[in-house]
């Protein structure tokens, strides 16, 4: 409603740009061919764009776009291939040495060296920066040192991590990992530049990488700009001149926007479009299976959530919530119900089965029985929480909560608690200020079982909200890892998942899929295994 | 919203025709030995005759009963529960005209419930923050005007500012700032809100009420016979300034209403599992493309109850004022 006056005023500025070149900044921005410039949708992120520190979705975006890692995942296949990295080899899948290519340079001229990364890895890991992405450097030797699980650091950097040359470095590892250099395409392992620690402040107003974008400007909360660097080096400059995010606080503004020409591609389809999205636009639309869950994850560090006996609660729970409705219903079937915790898009070779069971299916009688024998819900209610301005939220959670509140035959038990930003649910999120099942989504940093797991439900994990923590679930992740056959890996993750299954620290809802619908401006739009846009492969026409 | 800025000055006018020409009560105690009329007309029963005639009020008092009805027993027109979801078998199921009364009457919504039975719910919540407001507003508003207006000098100075203070609040801005900062909003949190900005109105009218009143030959009678203060302040002044205070909160009854489907709307007022027009109209509004009638029913609901209660109002105003007969 706010933006109905907007075409009517950029007509006129049309108009303007034709007697006077210039003058006009409303997007989006008239010019096509290899220079034009494309308008996106974006979701504030919710930290400041420190790679180690941002581990959601909407700053990852950007990151994807300013940086280049050693590895970077293939957009079409998902395999981990080599980009700042020359070579990554090994002889006991423990001592790693790290080759750079030559020629890597930051966008403000200084050269990407072994110190690029080994400085910006300590820097991650250390205790005193309070990074969200520490634990993935928990493999390298020393991390124990610089990031204790309580008191001080007693060293500055990790005894790991070993500059040999202007363009080698070692890491050591704590034990045998031979999966470690697939995981290296993650944000948390990018360079930085001098600059990120000679003037912190100056960096994160507007963050300097070496990938195929700059940020031209940055307001947090309102949007971004970025521009091809036309200095990228890399094997993968971008095909456009730029890219203009913008923050939307609901998908279905970003969507009328989209229809209405105000904007070039929005990757997060509302629901309730789904039944005309094809009606308007054609095959600019794609929807593809991608790395993505939706769960529902328990406060352990609430006593009433994690005393012995809530499990069966919890499982009840889960059996309450009718999944193939909603996916129907309220998805259009662009979600798929889950039956496990990880990804049908990894495949049966990549460790996915349909390991939750009867613990997954609908079986409102089964789950009455269960919330009794374990005591009930706590205080008889239960609250869901989740930010409501991106993927439909809102509609789910109503819908989870009238399956619930149904099966259990009351009518209140279950209600919802939508939180209006997802900087705000992410900040609630962190701080464990959560009182009952709070949306857990998942979007993998790599396509790795491992990946689903560790990170979410092991102790310390990087992103286990819940604080959900199990010895044997701990003792089969470690073990995995150390397998050097990847299908002996997967049997341990296997076992570590049926872990889950009687514990339910999580109740798995459904695989999403990445959409997003475009502008007739654009071509060449693809989503990634992460359904984000790869925003350098688009042409403005 | 009740409007804020045009009505005082409009309503404080009318106030004072409509105080000066009150002759009831006090008349007896004044014109003990003046020749007696056939038959005592007082403003009330004047008003009450006109009323009667009046199609406009008879229309709105029929439809405002009905609502109150509707909100006091909601069980009784209908067996459904608009709580009751059913995704399998109700998704955006379109209305049934033919089907009066029946759940899906006017179909059902996006998860599977109701939508006649969750209009017929939702009018209680509408219904009490309307009435409620209005009472509250009248009670916090006559006795600040009344104190301000009576007594006049340092008193008065300091109420009337404090009544500017909240004046020069935006309304709705004001109310969206003071609901945000409550995490529980309960039905008595959007009352209280909305009464904390809104009385300022009825203290204007009724300062201006009876600062006219307080000059009258009946209350200096009163004052000299050494009446006590509150004895003149409930027999004397408040009797005779209800008639324009009355007008100006059945007016703003409906404003009130619309104001909670507003903010429920807006994500700040009533929240579910509270059934309330407002955040129906809120959650239609993704479906409009789909299923254009669960945004359409519980907005034609909030429209019909808010007009009911603004012809109610017209009409009284216009039977308590004479120079709008």
């Amino acid at each position: 409603m706010r933006r109905a006056a907007a075409p009517a005023a950029w007509a006129a500025c049309a108009l303007a740009t034709a007697l006077a070149a210039g003058g006009c900044t409303g997007p989006p921005a008239a010019a096509g061919g290899p220079d034009g410039i494309l308008t996106s949708s974006w979701g504030d992120p919710q930290n400041p764009l420190e790679p180690a520190n941002t581990n959601e979705v909407q700053g990852g975006k950007v990151l994807d776009m300013v940086f280049r890692g050693l590895k970077r995942y293939d957009p079409r296949t998902g395999r981990a291939q080599d980009m700042v990295a020359k070579s990554i080899t090994t002889t006991d899948a423990r001592t790693f040495t790290v080759t750079l290519q030559p020629g890597w340079t930051f966008s403000d001229g200084e050269p990407v060296t072994a110190r690029s990364f080994t400085d910006a890895w300590n820097y991650a890991a250390h205790v005193d920066n309070v990074q969200n992405n520490a634990p993935f450097f928990a493999d390298i030797e020393g991390y124990d040192e610089v990031h204790p699980a309580d008191g001080k650091a007693r060293a500055k950097t990790m005894r790991g991590l070993k500059a040999t040359g202007e363009r080698t470095f070692t890491a050591t590892l704590t034990g045998a990992y031979p999966a470690w250099p697939d995981t290296l395409g993650y944000q948390a392992f990018l360079p930085l530049p001098r600059s990120f620690f000679t003037d912190h402040d100056a960096w994160l107003d507007k963050p300097v990488g070496n990938g195929p974008y700059r940020i031209a400007s940055y307001a947090k909360g309102s949007g971004m700009k970025l521009r091809r660097w036309d200095g990228y080096r890399g094997p993968d400059r971008a095909r456009n001149g730029g890219v203009d995010l913008t923050v939307y606080t609901d998908a279905g503004t970003a969507y009328t926007d989209l229809m209405a020409g105000n904007l070039d591609l929005v990757d997060d389809v509302p629901a309730t479009q789904l039944k005309f999205v094809r009606n308007d636009l054609g095959d600019r639309y794609v929807n593809q299976p991608a790395l993505i869950i939706q769960t529902l994850a328990f406060p352990m560090y609430r006593k009433e959530w994690s005393r012995p006996g809530m499990e069966k609660v919890r499982r009840g729970l889960s059996m309450a919530i009718d999944r193939e409705q909603i996916t129907r219903r309220i998805y259009q079937r662009t979600r798929t119900p889950a039956d496990d915790w990880t990804s049908p898009a990894l495949g049966a070779r990549g460790g996915y089965r349909a390991l939750c069971g009867a613990a997954c299916r609908y079986d409102p009688a089964a789950a009455r029985k269960l919330i009794a024998e374990g005591g009930g819900l706590p205080g008889g209610k239960v609250t869901l929480t989740s930010n409501v301005d991106t993927g439909s939220h809102r509609a789910w959670m109503d819908a989870v909560c009238h399956s619930v509140n149904r099966a259990l035959g009351e009518r209140t038990a279950c209600t919802v608690d939508p939180v209006g930003t997802f900087a705000d649910f992410r900040n609630r999120t962190t701080s464990q200020r959560m009182t009952g099942p709070f949306r857990s989504g998942w979007q993998a940093d790599y396509p790795l079982i491992q990946n689903f797991l560790e990170p979410l439900y092991r102790t310390g994990g990087s992103s286990n909200h819940g604080d959900f923590t199990d010895r044997s679930f701990d003792r089969l992740v470690d073990a995995a890892n150390a397998r050097r056959d990847p299908a002996a890996a997967v049997g341990d993750f296997h076992a570590a998942e049926a872990v889950l299954a009687e514990q339910m620290p999580a109740i798995p809802l459904w695989y999403q899929n990445g959409s997003a619908g475009w502008s007739e401006r654009l071509a060449g739009v693809t989503l990634n295994q992460f359904s984000v846009p790869v925003y350098d492969r688009i042409t403005v026409l | 919203m009740p409007d804020k800025t045009a009505a005082p000055e409009a309503t404080e006018a009318a106030a004072k025709t409509a105080t000066t020409t009150v002759t009831t009560a006090p008349d007896a105690v004044l014109s003990a030995n003046a020749p007696k009329p056939e038959k005592a007309r007082s403003l009330w029963s004047d008003a009450w005759r006109d009323l009667r005639g009046n199609p406009l009020f008879l229309i709105s008092s029929a439809l405002i009963l009905l609502l109150l009805v509707i909100s006091a027993f909601p069980g009784l027109f209908t067996s459904a529960s608009p709580r009751d979801a059913d995704l399998a078998n109700h998704y955006l199921q379109p209305p049934n005209w033919g089907h009066l009364f029946a759940p899906d009457w006017f179909g059902y919504d996006g998860q599977g419930r109701s939508i006649y039975a969750r209009v017929i719910y939702g009018a209680r919540a509408s219904i009490l923050v309307g009435v409620g407001v209005t009472l509250l507003v009248t009670i916090v508003g006559t006795i600040v005007g009344m104190l301000a207006g009576y007594f006049g000098g340092l008193t008065d100075s300091l109420l009337s500012r404090i009544t500017d203070i909240f004046m020069g609040i935006p309304f709705m801005l004001g109310a969206l700032v003071v609901l945000t900062s409550f995490a529980n909003r309960a039905i008595w949190v959007v009352i209280l809100a909305l009464v904390f900005l809104g009385w300022t109105t009825i203290a204007r009218v009724a300062r201006g009420a009876v600062v006219t009143i307080k000059q009258a030959d009946y209350v200096v009678a009163a004052k000299a016979l050494g009446g006590s203060t509150t004895r003149i302040l409930l027999k004397h002044i408040l009797p005779n300034a209800l008639a324009p205070i009355i007008v100006v909160a059945t007016i703003a009854l409906g404003g009130y209403i619309a104001a909670e489907a507003t903010l429920s709307y807006l994500g700040v007022g009533l929240a579910d599992p509270t059934v309330s027009w407002g955040v129906d109209v809120s959650s239609g509004r993704e479906q409009l493309r789909n299923a254009p009638f669960v945004l359409i029913v519980p907005s034609v609901m909030v429209s019909i109850t808010v007009l009911a209660f603004l012809m109610f109002g017209d009409a009284v105003r216009n039977a308590l004022d004479p120079k709008m007969r």
